[in-house]
């Protein structure tokens, strides 16, 4: 299995939880054989790195340095990020089984990968913007939200970590039950989940 | 050279959705490449009542839904309609196997876009720079301003080929970005001439509707903002007024628009300077046939279409000395230059026209040839197709191919 990964952050760059958290995910992937590449952003350090695990990360910055709100930076950022995958995937001789993206940064790329190449992708949510924020009526949090919305709609399945969140997805979003996978991290069955959504997801577009 | 070239064209404005000059340099542009035997497609941003797909002689046109993300300002809406229209085109591009050739890309509003797809798809993307924002805001102030200023440099950066409308705009974004000479490629814009030959002759009692028969029409055909200028034509009107009888007619609109009300009013001038917001095709094109003269006072002005219109229509051009307008208008042949941001001096090219016939016959006369002879737009699509077939040429000794 050949599988993309775009995070937001990944070791050394650490934001909150989901910097490590991708980093053991995808260190256990490659150690069961999977061929993983991630995409992340870092302002410093860019280019490609083979890890002693196996995992080949890309790391890319934003082209544009003035922005006036996360929104425009995420945005010009985005293309990079496709930039990076298209690159992985020509190279790959146009064979990438899936991507699994992590929050809504991403999730811009994700869509356009899945409809200009017919890659399909996971939403794996590990927050959302009405928890995140204290004002989710404003215009920002809006637009924000529109975009995890699209990436609710546009993704094959969501890989959420708790009955909690799966539940609150449904609340807000109304996406149907059946697309919302729960894996919790703690369990010990943790990558044999993974892999099985995985490979339930792999192998093309269900929708189109 | 292949013959079945084609070209995915992205542009925020097409019609019937018209903002600026943008919108119908795509239409003539796509329609004249679409007659070279070019296959067409247009992604652009849905209008109101207007289809999302249609063809329009032989041009695919798409509409995409470009208020589905709300957006706190412009230009996070810029980048959030650009998410909307990448995924679109991508969809398209699929759709259609993978056939497009090229993408053209027509300003910053369109850069994500135009930038995502080329790297998606390993196509070359084409610029049309149409302007600068460091030339419309006149230097970079603000946060937004230098954030859309390096949008397009990165834009120009990604663009294997950089066109510009006039030798000013070439060199004006050559310096602006840094880039190579062998970078850009200068194609003029071009200009309907047709459209103004079913315009019936006798404009009379169309004519009285915005004059009276003894005062002379000195037409406004632009955005009300500062670059345009006009506020220069509204502190020109009462030094004009001192010799000729006239009436000042201003189409369009823009964040101006109550300050100059104010000043006109200041003035005591309401009844000679009629503003008349944006008005429908049919009644522009008349007004610019009815025009004595046409001013075009603009202080940043990378093309200045408005003026090729004009002498299109036959009516005697007043322009400022400035970038593209410096390279269309011949001073006292196809029309008359003045000093940029200088109402005396407008005062006098609009005064020196309007108090002599002959002279705004010749005028009319050579600038009609003109354009004729150099904005024809089968010309401009046939030096488009050759620099798709550059383009397509140097990529196929690339790594992508």
């Amino acid at each position: 299995m050949r599988l993309i990964i775009f995070s937001w952050e990944y070791p050394p760059r650490v934001v909150g939880k989901l910097s490590e958290y991708v980093k053991a995910l995808s260190t256990q992937l490659a150690t069961n054989n999977a061929e993983v590449n991630v995409v992340t952003y870092d302002d410093s350090i860019t280019g490609s790195t083979r890890e002693p695990t196996g995992v080949q990360t890309v790391r890319v910055s934003n082209p544009v340095r003035t922005h006036i709100g996360v929104l425009t930076w995420v945005l010009t950022l985005n293309q990079e990020v496709e930039r990076a995958a298209a690159n992985i995937y020509y190279q790959a001789n146009k064979q990438i089984d899936l991507m699994d993206v992590y929050d809504w940064h991403f999730i811009p790329a994700a869509v356009t990968l899945k409809n200009g190449l017919g890659i399909p992708f996971v939403y794996s949510v590990e927050s959302l913007e009405d928890h995140r924020s204290q004002t989710v009526n404003t215009p920002y949090s809006m637009a924000i939200k529109s975009i995890e919305w699209l990436g609710f709609y546009e993704a094959e399945k969501i890989n959420v970590k708790s009955e909690w969140m799966r539940d609150e997805v449904i609340r807000i979003y109304k996406v149907p039950k059946e697309k919302i996978v729960v894996i919790s991290t703690t369990s010990n069955s943790w990558i044999k989940e993974i892999l099985k959504l995985y490979n339930n997801v792999a192998g093309g577009l269900k929708s189109k | 050279m292949k013959d079945d070239l084609a070209v995915m064209m992205l542009s925020w404005e097409f019609p019937p959705r018209v903002i600026g000059g943008i919108s119908p340099h795509v239409y003539f542009l796509s329609k004249s490449l679409a007659k070279q035997g070019v296959k067409v497609y247009v992604v652009t941003c849905d209008f109101p009542d207007a289809p999302s797909h249609e063809v329009i002689d032989g041009v695919e046109v798409y509409r995409i839904d470009s208020y589905k993300n709300p957006a706190p300002d412009f230009a996070t809406w810029v980048y959030l309609m650009n998410l909307n229209m990448q995924k679109e085109t991508a969809a398209l591009t699929r759709k259609i196997g993978d056939k497009i050739d090229v993408f053209h890309a027509h300003d910053w509003l369109v850069a994500n876009a135009g930038i995502g797809l080329k790297h998606v798809f390993r196509k070359p993307l084409l610029v049309t720079m149409h302007s600068t924002e460091i030339g419309r805001r006149d230097g970079l102030h603000t946060g937004t301003e230098k954030m859309i200023h390096e949008t397009e440099a990165w834009l120009t950066y990604e663009a294997w080929r950089v066109i510009c409308c006039s030798e000013y705009m070439i060199s004006h974004v050559k310096w602006a970005f840094g880039l190579p000479s062998n970078k850009l490629v200068m194609v003029p814009n071009g200009v309907n001439t047709l459209c103004y030959n079913d315009i019936d002759s006798d404009l009379k009692d169309f004519r009285s509707k915005f004059a009276l028969p003894e005062e002379k029409i000195v037409l406004f055909v632009g955005r009300l903002v500062y670059e345009k200028g006009i506020h220069v034509l509204v502190n020109a009107a009462p030094k004009i007024l001192e010799k000729v009888n006239a009436k000042f007619i201003i189409v369009g609109s823009g964040y101006m628009k109550e300050q100059l009300l104010n000043i006109v009013r200041s003035m005591r001038l309401e009844h000679k300077v009629l503003f008349e917001g944006f008005l429908d095709e049919q009644t522009l094109l008349k007004l610019q046939k009815c025009a004595d003269v046409s001013v075009v006072p603009s202080l940043f002005e990378p093309f200045g279409i408005v003026a090729l219109e004009a002498m299109a229509a036959k009516s005697p051009v007043v322009a400022s000395d400035t970038g593209g307008l410096s390279e269309i208008i011949e001073h006292d042949v196809t029309g008359v230059k003045v000093y940029p941001n200088n109402p005396d001096s407008l005062a006098w090219g609009i005064t020196k026209v309007l108090l002599d016939d002959n002279y705004r016959k010749y005028l009319r006369e050579n600038a009609y040839r003109k354009v004729q002879e150099k904005y024809d737009w089968e010309k401009i699509a046939q030096q488009t197709k050759l620099i798709y077939e550059g383009v397509l040429g140097e990529c196929s000794k690339s790594f992508w191919a």
